[in-house]
This record gives structure tokens, C-alpha cells and sequence, in this order.
């Protein structure tokens, strides 16, 4: 409502998540497609973490002589989840253009349209 | 064309995104939903309900284990669809022209490489154990020591050059290393069901019970990850 200015850390993950988006749009390359979508991946686990984020809080770790306001636990366990599926989509992706690799002799999107 | 539709998608995505954001609470509000709700409970009542200091922890294996367990089941079942997807035996058919795969290049990482990567291993190995033992703690838990230890066998695998046919961890053993994670769940699903009447509960009558289900389950998740990730490495390079 502040002129969005304090909104800037948001602007930045839009922007990393349009750069993510115009590289699987832009790009031919399967490879750099799958980049494209982890930079999109990274970006919304930026977000939601920063969401959980408390003026003058520490991380939810309960202990002695800890008072302080405790950044909220949640998006943190929501976020750790999503990085696991995105390995396991990274992982899966990467043994697919293995394999097209290997029965189509290349990785480019364009020659695929072509080949089959 | 297709520069100007590309153009034109990053154009409405960000115009829609950024207007979605004008409408959040600024980072860091106190007041904002995500402190408020849930959030507040678990801070409140986190370290009695769970018997864990780190609060993520006890969102991530009492209040939403079952979240939890779907994930490990995830991360496995996407190494048995590597495995699948690059079994050896789906050779190119012969009426295709796709060149021979080269044979991968034998490259001896430099001397000075390998000895590094040698001495830093125990280090490495004790920093895996400590992230995974203190992870209801401190900061850390089975995810992140699994993600240490599957690189740290990863590296060794290099130094070593152990490919698919030698494997750093026997076959035997890596099969259940594999699957650790979910046979962990398994485990402390009976365990809660026993001692607690509720699948994935928590046991409340020995006060070191929680403890080693909590235990139990890092466990699991930290060499189940890593024996994932080493099998991942080890299916990639085999070609």
C-alpha cells in the first residue's frame, strides 16, 4: 500500500520466476529447459520461505534464552517438501533426455519436431 | 512470432503475478496470516505436543507426517523410474541411425583433487551425522544430512571411479539403503499405532519414545536420501 516498495523482495521473485518462464518458452535445448523450470522452482520456494519471514525473528528452533518472535515454522516444511519433488522431477527429466538422447541423437526441441 | 508470443506470456504472467502481490501483507508483518493461524499454535504448543525444540521438525515429522511420508515416497519413486527409463537393456533399435554412445571418457581427477576429497571425507561424514542427530535441535534434520552424505558418496564415487559394475555400496545393501525412508514410515506407523492408538502418532508414555520415533524417522530419511541420490549418480553416469 506503501507505494510497494515494501513488497521490492516479492518484485525480485517475479522476476526470477519470468526469467525461469522465458528460458522453457525461449530455449530449444531440453537441458536448458529443465533449468528454466528449477529457476522457476527456486523462485517460488524464495517466496513462500520469505513469506514465513517475522520483523526481528530467528529460526523456529525452541531453546533456552531464545524469546525472540520465531519465524513462522510452516512454509519452511511446506518448502522442504517441494525441493524433494523438484530433485525427483529434475532427476526423472534428466534420465528422459537421456533416453531421447540416445533413440532420437539429440536434444533439441525443434529436430524432435522434425524426426518423428 | 514466437518472440513476440514468448513476450507476450512473460508480459501477462508477470502483470498477474504482480498484481497478486500488491495484495499481500509486507514481508515480515507480524500481523500477517502466516504468523497468526496454525503457525501460532505449533510456536505455542510445538515442543510439548512433538518433544522437538526445532519446530520445523516437529511440523515435519508429527504434525504433518503423513505430508512427509508422501514425499519420501516420491523421491523413491522417481529413482525406480530412472532406473526403469535407463535400464540397460533398451538399446537403440537397429534401423535408427543414433550413434554409438561414445564410451565414457576415463578422466583420473587430479591428484591433488582426489587427496582433498579424501581428507575432507570424515569430516564430511561427521558433519552428515551431526546435522542428522541434532536435527530436532538445531537447524538441520534427515533431509539436509541426506543431501550431505548422497554428495559426499557422489564425490567419492569420482575420486574413486566407481561406476554401476563396482559400486561404493554393495547392491545388497543399497537396495534397502534405497528404500530406508519409506520402510522407516513403515515402522513408525506400527510404532504409533501401537503406543499411541493412531497412525504416525506419537508414543506419550516413555519420554525417550518420542525421541527415537523422531529419531527413527530422520534416520530413515538421511541414509534413505543419500543411498537415492548415490543411486541416481550412479544410473546417470552409466551411460
Amino acid at each position: 500500500m506503501d507505494g510497494g516498495w515494501q513488497h521490492l523482495d516479492y518484485f525480485a521473485f517475479v522476476a526470477l520466476f519470468c526469467i525461469g518462464l522465458y528460458v522453457v518458452l525461449a530455449k530449444s535445448n531440453l537441458v536448458k529447459k529443465l533449468l528454466g523450470l528449477n529457476i522457476m522452482e527456486t523462485s517460488v520456494f524464495a517466496f513462500i520461505v520469505t513469506s514465513g519471514m517475522v520483523d526481528g525473528g530467528t529460526a523456529p528452533v525452541v531453546g533456552p534464552g531464545i524469546d525472540a518472535p520465531f519465524a513462522s515454522p510452516l512454509p519452511h516444511a511446506l518448502i522442504l517438501t517441494g525441493i524433494v519433488v523438484a530433485v525427483s522431477i529434475t532427476a526423472l527429466a534428466l534420465a528422459l533426455i537421456v533416453e531421447i538422447k540416445r533413440q532420437c541423437g539429440t536434444i533439441e526441441a525443434d529436430e524432435l519436431k522434425g524426426a518423428e | 512470432m514466437r518472440r513476440l508470443l514468448t513476450a507476450l506470456a512473460l508480459a501477462i504472467v508477470g502483470a498477474v503475478m504482480l498484481a497478486g502481490l500488491a495484495g499481500l501483507p509486507r514481508p515480515g508483518d507480524p500481523a500477517a496470516p502466516v504468523h497468526t493461524h496454525v503457525a501460532a499454535h505449533i510456536v505455542a504448543h510445538g515442543v510439548e505436543d512433538t518433544g522437538s525444540r526445532n519446530l520445523v521438525t516437529a511440523v515435519l515429522l508429527a504434525y504433518r507426517a503423513y505430508d512427509t511420508f508422501g514425499e519420501v515416497v516420491v523421491i523413491f519413486a522417481a529413482l525406480a523410474a530412472v532406473m526403469v527409463v535407463l535400464a540397460p537393456a533398451a538399446a537403440p533399435p537397429p534401423g535408427k541411425t543414433a550413434p554409438p554412445p561414445s564410451p565414457a571418457p576415463a578422466v583420473a581427477p587430479s591428484p591433488v583433487v582426489g587427496f582433498v576429497i579424501r581428507l575432507l571425507a570424515p569430516f564430511i561424514a561427521a558433519f552428515a551425522a551431526l546435522v542428522l542427530w541434532h536435527g530436532e535441535a538445531l537447524p538441520g534434520g534427515g533431509f539436509q544430512a541426506g543431501v550431505i552424505l548422497g554428495a559426499l558418496l557422489v564425490l567419492l564415487s569420482v575420486v574413486m571411479g566407481r561406476g554401476l559394475e563396482q559400486p561404493l555400496v554393495p547392491a545388497a545393501a543399497a537396495r534397502w539403503l534405497q528404500a530406508a525412508g519409506p520402510l522407516a514410515f513403515a515402522a513408525a506407523m506400527l510404532i504409533g499405532l501401537a503406543g499411541a492408538g493412531a497412525v504416525l502418532g506419537l508414543p506419550a508414555e516413555p519420554a525417550w519414545g518420542r525421541h527415537a520415533v523422531l529419531l527413527l524417522l530422520e534416520l530413515g530419511i538421511g541414509l534413505g536420501g543419500a543411498a537415492i541420490i548415490l543411486g541416481l549418480y550412479l544410473q546417470m553416469r552409466g551411460h
